[in-house]
């Protein structure tokens, strides 16, 4: 049995879109795959007892925390929680809360998954608003696992962003990135209408002039939303309104690309046999850009970490999400993220 | 003035020594040449295996009895390693495979069928007829299968015709059948067998298992087993307590798998409860040995929240008539399992 510090991760197993049997799958594996992670499985015992009875697994690193309530993906995240006081997501940011987990994961609701931590956890000091961050797949490699994936934050969770909360974003973005990623010194850019510093709304403009001289992070401007996928910078800062409307282009156009290679293989022979040609090429692509192996996106700025993993999630991204959880908290996020900021011991 | 509790009859404990209570690796040539090479004092015992042994011979009248499929070559070894970590055995039988080798019984060198369940109807044979036995074994071969059929055999809850026809589907020779046939004959009928302990060596899920009936009790660690071995009067909490400092003082065992390992049993509907209350009551009694763990409070603390956070005690696992025919592939050798699944 390894010494190292144990990790607990809560694992809201309700909700997601592959019903309860695929996270507790992913949880299973995970005490498998490591040596000290343990899954606190938060939801319905039957369930989790059913899935966990036909999966390897290593019971001494897995505790089940039983509630019969959970928030569905349909329900509104305010109503919800005010109805199913001891909803999954809410236990599960509870224990963390609580010290009975580090970190937490979940696959169910969003909106209810936010909502549930705002309530719970705490902001970190000197930061006034949380950030969704996710990552994009570009096309260039970064940090020391040469990382295909930038970071792209705030996706959703704060719509109107001051140059402050945008400034703490950044520090946010670079902590992250620094520990998940291995890129000991990514690039922060702001997400703009130009790249000159003028460019953008005044709080674009103000924030890029307190990114400009900040220590500890390594700023390099503005850029436009072309360079995303070119992966211009490893971290890339938005508002959460501008985020998620640029989330759900990027992904909009990759799933219009896959549309037209479909109806190329059907169109022509010659287009078909070409598809066929590429199709190692391909694969290779999907291998390296694969979002499962990130797991999930992390809610940044509270004191506790929470992976929202997406609601189609199966069990090996689930997996992943506890392992990024494990390692952002074996590393102290909060802390990192803490000391970056401006006027709290960066220097 | 306390009544003298009643002397229990003889509880024989029948231990395999391959992964239940050594760490052995013998899946490739090189791990079996490796383990065959192996010095006493480089051989591991499973964390809790040698604590559980001596806790249990300390309790009264009772045999340890030792079948294992290691050569016999591999006595002397075996023996000091035993000798090494304080566990006294009355009968220690190993698998003459050059014999095998020699006579040309190349299905014998596998199987376990046809080596284990003779001697166990042998040493049976002679113990006492009220005995009482707790079977180790593990997931690795075919041990709950071996273990259920002896212990049905000797309840006569299975028919001749049905051992007859498992013992060829587990490619037994002749005499062997014989053999296993006529000393079953001689043994009286009795219902000895209380548990059968699977030590989940390759964490093979527990409700593999179920189709044992609740007879047969998969377990992660040999601290799951105290539990359920107290549940059965076999041990008392203080004993309990030793095999568990034994585990966090010498495998790094913590109070977090300790209680999640409790919880594990409280959900596959073992009664825990009792057990629980009573590990407490001696956790509060003299002892400063449990510091090693952490402060009482801490212990008792962490075992009361893994039953709280679970509501309502589930209901015990139903026993149920093992069907041998349809568990055949169970008994055969490993590498024609692995062939039939691929």
């Amino acid at each position: 049995m390894s010494q190292e510090r144990p990790v607990t991760i809560a694992f809201d197993v309700m909700g997601a879109d592959h019903g309860a049997a695929e996270v507790v799958r992913g949880a299973a594996q995970l005490t498998l795959d490591t040596p000290n992670i343990h899954a606190l499985l938060v939801g319905d015992r039957t369930q989790i007892d059913e899935a966990l009875a036909t999966v390897r697994h290593n019971a001494e690193r897995v505790a089940v925390h039983h509630t019969p309530e959970w928030v569905a993906m349909h329900e509104k995240p305010a109503v919800a929680l005010d109805e199913k006081p001891n909803a999954s997501v809410v236990l599960a940011a509870k224990l963390v809360k609580d010290g009975e987990a580090d970190a937490m994961v979940s696959a169910g609701n969003t909106g209810a998954g936010v909502l549930a931590c705002a309530k719970t956890f705490s902001l970190i000091p000197g930061v006034r608003r949380a950030a969704l961050a996710t990552v994009y797949p570009t096309a260039v490699g970064r940090g020391e696992k040469n990382d295909p994936f930038s970071l792209i934050l705030d996706v959703g969770a704060t719509v109107d962003a001051s140059a402050n909360d945008l400034v703490a974003f950044a520090v946010m973005g670079t902590a992250y990135a620094r520990i998940i990623s291995r890129n000991k010194d990514p690039s922060v850019a702001l997400l703009s209408n130009g790249t000159e510093a003028q460019k953008g709304p005044p709080r674009v403009v103000e924030a890029h002039e307190k990114l400009k001289g900040m220590a500890g992070l390594r700023f390099i401007g503005n850029i436009e939303g072309v360079d995303i996928p070119k992966g211009t910078a490893d971290v890339v800062v938005c508002d959460g309104f501008v985020g998620n409307v640029c989330l759900k282009m990027l992904e909009g156009v990759s799933e219009t690309v896959m549309e037209l290679a479909k109806y190329a293989y059907k169109e022509k022979l010659l287009w078909r046999a070409a598809l066929a040609m590429l199709s190692g090429g391909i694969e290779r692509i999907k291998e390296i850009t694969d979002w499962e192996q990130y797991g999930g996106a992390p809610i940044l700025g509270f004191n506790r970490l929470f992976i929202k993993a997406h609601g189609r999630s199966k069990a090996r991204a689930i997996t992943n999400a506890g392992k990024v959880a494990a390692k952002a908290v074996g590393n102290d996020l909060a802390m990192t993220i803490e000391k970056l900021l401006p006027g709290r011991g960066s220097s | 003035m306390t009544a003298e509790p009643k002397p229990h009859p003889l509880r024989i404990y029948r231990w395999d020594l391959d992964k239940t209570y050594l760490q052995t690796e013998f899946d490739t040539f090189r791990q079996l040449v490796r383990t065959a090479l192996q010095k006493a004092h480089e051989k591991k015992a499973v964390p809790g295996a040698a604590a559980l042994i001596r806790e249990l011979k300390a309790a009264g009248d009772t045999r340890l009895c030792i079948v294992s499929g290691s050569p016999t070559q591999m006595r002397k070894v075996l023996m000091e390693k035993l000798k090494l970590d304080g566990v006294e055995f009355d009968e220690l039988v190993l698998k003459d495979n050059l014999r095998n080798l020699v006579r040309g019984r190349f299905k014998a060198l596998r199987g376990q069928v046809g080596y284990k369940l003779p001697v166990l109807l042998e040493s049976r044979a002679r113990a006492p007829v009220d005995a009482e036995e707790v079977l180790f074994g593990d997931d690795a071969e075919a041990d709950a299968f071996v273990y259920s059929l002896y212990a049905d055999m000797v309840a006569r809850r299975v028919s001749e015709p049905v051992v007859y026809r498992v013992l060829e589907a587990a490619e037994v020779y002749s005499d062997d059948i014989e053999r296993v046939i006529k000393v079953w004959e001689a043994i009286p009928q009795a219902d000895p067998v209380r548990r059968i302990f699977i030590n989940l060596d390759r964490l093979t899920p527990p409700a593999y298992f179920a189709k044992y009936g609740p007879r047969v009790v998969p377990i992660f660690n040999y601290f799951q087993a105290a539990l359920v071995l107290m549940g059965d009067k076999h041990l008392t909490a203080p004993q309990v307590l030793k095999v568990m400092i034994d585990l966090v003082q010498t495998a790094g065992y913590n109070l977090l798998t300790l209680s999640n390992s409790f919880q594990d049993l409280l959900r596959r509907g073992l009664p825990m409860r009792e057990v629980a209350e009573a590990l407490v009551e001696a956790l509060q009694g003299p002892g400063a040995m449990f510091q090693v763990v952490r402060p009482v409070p801490d212990i008792i603390a962490a075992f009361t929240k893994r039953v709280a956070s679970l509501g309502a005690a589930p209901p015990p696992p139903k026993a149920r008539d093992i069907d041998y025919l349809s568990l055949l592939d169970d008994a055969r050798p490993r590498t024609h399992k692995s062939r039939r699944r691929s």
